[in-house]
């Protein structure tokens, strides 16, 4: 049995049983889709691409499938292919294994919904066109799926278009998006202009490459994986349903920009201003994002802040010249973060639609397997010893530690990992333990198996999915074996004096005193007055300054000033001046006729 | 009274005395009052009055110039005006009879205080004698003092039309341009001076017919003759750009031509 032939058939039928739904109801009338269908294709589709990962993890191997040229220009060839090596390959199923667990808890909570399948048809075209992205070998087959993805984040993010803040939170991710765009169309033209290629496997440069494409690279990536700078329309997206924030906002989409830059890999390591960027520009996005969920009051606002905290962390990790361990991170990372958004659905939904922490409590009791759920989250979240988190951050923990590079970045993650602990203790405390603080007739129930069994499938992943890639793949970089204990443990000692603090803290709110509003208070609250400063300032210049340019400058000075009406204008003083000359009194004309000619004699002597 | 105009202009353009070319202006000064005080209204009167006494002084001057150099030459030869005095005088007399600046203030209050068509037979019927009598006396004449009136006549003929509502009043200042650029040429090509003068006083007929068959004197009046008679306002729109020398249109000709030999003699 041809091994290879073995793998290339059953990507190429995960992707297609993936599109059946999309294709089926065109061809016949009486093949219509429901949610259901849609959930059980998804999870046929997961079983499928189970054998070639599992062929993958027993002989290594890789494969690269070209489905067709695109020759329009005979000199710079698109081939259309699929690379199908270590990254896609695992994230293929695992991403497949969220959306099928977040598919089948989308058929509870969009059940009141009339449009569901229209719902359930859109969140396929995004998987779609995620896994294009993942499984591209041209960058231009990556755009494609690049550009899908932020197309549906945006109709799946407006799913409630009546509100208002709905369609502000889509544009938003849009226009941001967007910005990112233009940094990954300059790497796309430079690489096309020098090595005439968009091919993955050629992009390998063995002397330095020019930081420009590379800050374009970065820029993509700071757009769609929402860094510092380009971030404001991830804690707004939450304006979608809990599912979207789940499939896109956590796991899929905003990873896309930090596995764009684990593919181009080859070309960033040997830039080091490149690598120093990526580096401390996740270091300040982990910081900022985890200051910011400090004080936030809506459950989903918390956990989005978690999921850019997050791929700071991931940005360092590939500023550490890691982008194994940084895929490492993006896989566990996509289990527990799904779980969470789909703990927080579950809760939100039993109580109606309240999403303000500070008005649960106690659910302890009344929901006893989505708050588990959501505590072995949180713990997996924080890093705790032998859950899925710990495999890969505490690694990357220990490589930033070890490692000789800036430690500034360091101070900042380290920081970062301890106002995790805080934000997840609180978001903890104040949801799960205490006393209730939900109105009294709220009706909650999670008997429903479509609630309950992605919930606890998650949390199983949670558990156990660092402990199984860690354990079946080669990391192709040694990781640090020797350290110093205190180095060793300084993940650990850090969340768990995260933890004590945020434990200490949270006694206070037990009195009834009013928070005083410091201006650290103030700044976290206000999500560090980023979107208040730059919202408002860089639109309204943009727009002015186009109004000036069009109204004042072409209208009126070209136009006016200098332009006809003010050849009219000069005319005008000109014509005034002499009309008053010509009096009509012919004593003045025979004498001006006179002097002339004086004038005449005089100056011809 | 048409017949006595005839008869001055061809006793002028034939002359070749100055005695002769004297008479034959006297002629058509005289015969052209009645005409321009027909309707007996006082601004016919008082153009009347301007006309003679302008003419009158222009006559004159004329009569002194030739005089002057008779008394030093002791020819009366039309063509061989010598003596630099009376060529300087002989200028300012044919520019006051044309209306050249600085002698034109009174031709728009003539022109407007005149019916059209004999306001028409101002412009150019009376225009042409003294158009002869430069062309005849080209090669003596001053050219730097042409050129500075011609140079004057076309800035203030365009500028003043700029501020007029009474039609008659803007021909004047266009037959002042137009006279200006005639003027400016004289003194390196002569043939252009009458070409300009040809096709001049053919756009200035169509004109002034036209808007004698409308009896437009007013600005606002031309507005309205679009319900009377519409090709003829279509019409009297291309010969007024005409006048006005856009290129595809006849009066671009004169102006183009000009400008070329003002190049060649390095006057741009």
């Amino acid at each position: 049995m041809d091994l290879s032939l073995v793998l290339n058939t059953f990507t190429l039928l995960t992707l297609t049983t993936l599109s059946t739904p999309i294709i089926f109801p065109l061809l016949s009338d009486s093949l219509k889709n429901t949610p259901s269908t849609i959930t059980n294709t998804v999870k046929a589709s997961f079983l499928i691409s189970l054998i070639p990962m599992t062929i993958h993890i027993h002989s290594g191997s890789e494969s690269l499938i070209t489905l067709w040229e695109w020759k329009f220009i005979m000199t710079f060839k698109i081939p259309i292919s699929l690379k199908l090596d270590f990254y896609s390959l695992t994230f293929l199923p695992i991403a497949l294994f969220v959306s099928w667990s977040i598919l089948q808890f989308a058929t509870w909570y969009m059940a009141s919904d009339p449009h569901a399948t229209k719902f359930f048809t859109y969140l396929l075209l995004f998987l779609i066109a995620m896994l294009t992205l993942i499984v591209a070998n041209n960058l231009f087959v990556l755009f494609i799926g690049w550009e899908g993805v932020g197309v549906m984040s945006f109709l799946l993010i407006s799913w409630w278009h009546g509100r208002a803040e709905a369609n502000t939170a889509a544009l938003q991710a849009i226009l941001y998006n967007r910005v990112g765009d233009v940094g990954l169309i300059l790497c796309l033209a430079w690489l096309a202009y020098t090595t005439n290629t968009w091919e993955i496997q050629q992009l390998n440069s063995p002397h330095q490459t020019p930081t420009l494409p590379l800050l374009g690279l970065i820029l993509a990536a700071t757009g769609k994986s929402a860094q510092f700078g380009l971030h404001p329309w991830l804690p707004a997206a939450m304006e979608g349903p809990t599912p979207v924030s789940a499939l896109l906002h956590s796991s899929t989409m905003v990873v896309a920009g930090i596995f764009l830059l684990i593919r181009t890999h080859p070309l960033l390591s040997s830039n080091q201003t490149a690598m120093t960027t990526c580096l401390c520009l996740g270091a300040l996005s982990t910081l900022f994002a985890a200051t910011c969920a400090l004080t936030q009051n809506d459950i989903k606002k918390i956990i989005a802040f978690s999921t850019s905290s997050q791929l700071g962390l991931m940005m360092v990790t590939i500023g550490l010249n890691l982008p194994q361990l940084a895929f490492l991170h993006i896989s566990t990372h996509a289990f527990f973060k799904a779980m969470l958004f789909l703990c927080s659905g579950s809760i939100i939904h039993n109580l109606n639609g309240e999403q303000d922490i500070r008005k649960m409590g106690g659910l302890q009791k009344m929901l006893p397997t989505t708050t588990s759920c959501l505590t072995i989250g949180n713990l997996a979240l924080m890093g705790t010893p032998f859950l899925a988190g710990f495999y890969s951050k505490d690694q990357i923990i220990e490589c930033l530690n070890t490692s000789y590079l800036n430690s500034w970045a360091l101070i900042l993650t380290l920081l970062a990992t301890s106002f995790t602990a805080v934000y997840t203790i609180r978001m903890t405390v104040l949801v799960q333990t205490g006393f209730t603080r939900i109105p009294p007739l709220t009706p909650m129930n999670e008997n429903n198996p479509a609630i309950t069994s992605p919930i606890t499938r998650l949390a199983l992943g949670s558990i156990m999915a660092g402990l199984l890639i860690t354990s079946y793949i080669t990391p192709t970089k040694t990781p640090p074996m020797t350290m110093p204990l205190s180095i060793k443990i300084t993940a650990l000692v850090i969340t768990i004096l995260g933890i004590i603090i945020a434990l200490e803290l949270s006694k206070l709110t037990q009195t009834l005193i009013l928070t005083k509003q410091t201006p650290l208070y103030n700044f976290s609250t206000s999500l560090g007055y980023f979107n208040l400063l730059t919202h408002r300032l860089t639109t309204k210049t943009l727009l002015t300054g186009g109004q000036n340019i069009a109204s004042h400058l072409v209208d009126l000075s070209w136009y006016k000033l200098l332009g006809p009406e003010g050849l009219a204008n000069l005319q005008l003083t000109t014509t005034k001046t002499i009309t008053t000359l010509h009096s009509g009194l012919i004593k003045a004309y025979l004498s001006s006729f006179a002097l002339s000619l004086l004038i005449i004699l005089m100056s011809a002597h | 009274f048409t017949a006595s105009l005839l008869l001055g202009t061809t006793l002028t353009i034939s002359s070749n005395h100055w005695i002769m070319a004297w008479a034959g202006l006297e002629i058509n000064t005289l015969a052209i009052l009645p005409m321009i005080s027909k309707s007996h209204h006082p601004r016919a009167i008082e153009a009347a009055t301007k006309y003679f006494l302008t003419q009158a002084t222009a006559s004159a001057l004329l009569l002194f110039s030739s005089m002057i150099n008779a008394w030093q030459t002791g020819q009366w030869d039309i063509t061989q005006l010598t003596n630099p005095t009376s060529c300087l005088i002989l200028t300012s007399a044919i520019a006051m009879k044309l209306g050249l600046v600085p002698f034109h203030f009174w031709f728009p209050e003539v022109l407007q205080g005149t019916p059209l068509t004999t306001g028409l037979l101002l412009s150019t019927l009376m225009k042409f004698p003294p158009i002869t009598l430069l062309y005849m006396t080209s090669p003596s004449l001053n050219p730097t003092v042409l050129t500075s009136m011609a140079i004057l006549s076309t800035a203030l003929g365009g500028w003043m039309g700029l501020n007029q509502t009474q039609i008659r009043k803007i021909l004047a200042f266009s037959s002042i341009s137009h006279l200006g650029w005639m003027t400016i040429i004289i003194s390196y090509n002569p043939k252009l001076t009458l070409l300009n003068f040809y096709l001049y006083a053919l756009m200035t007929t169509a004109t002034f017919l036209t808007l004698h068959s409308t009896k437009a004197s007013k600005l606002s009046t031309l507005m309205t003759t679009w319900t009377k008679a519409p090709t003829l306002n279509a019409a009297l729109l291309l010969t007024l750009l005409s006048l006005a020398g856009l290129p595809p249109l006849t009066g671009f000709l004169p102006k183009w031509l000009i400008i070329q030999e003002l190049t060649k003699q390095d006057m741009a």
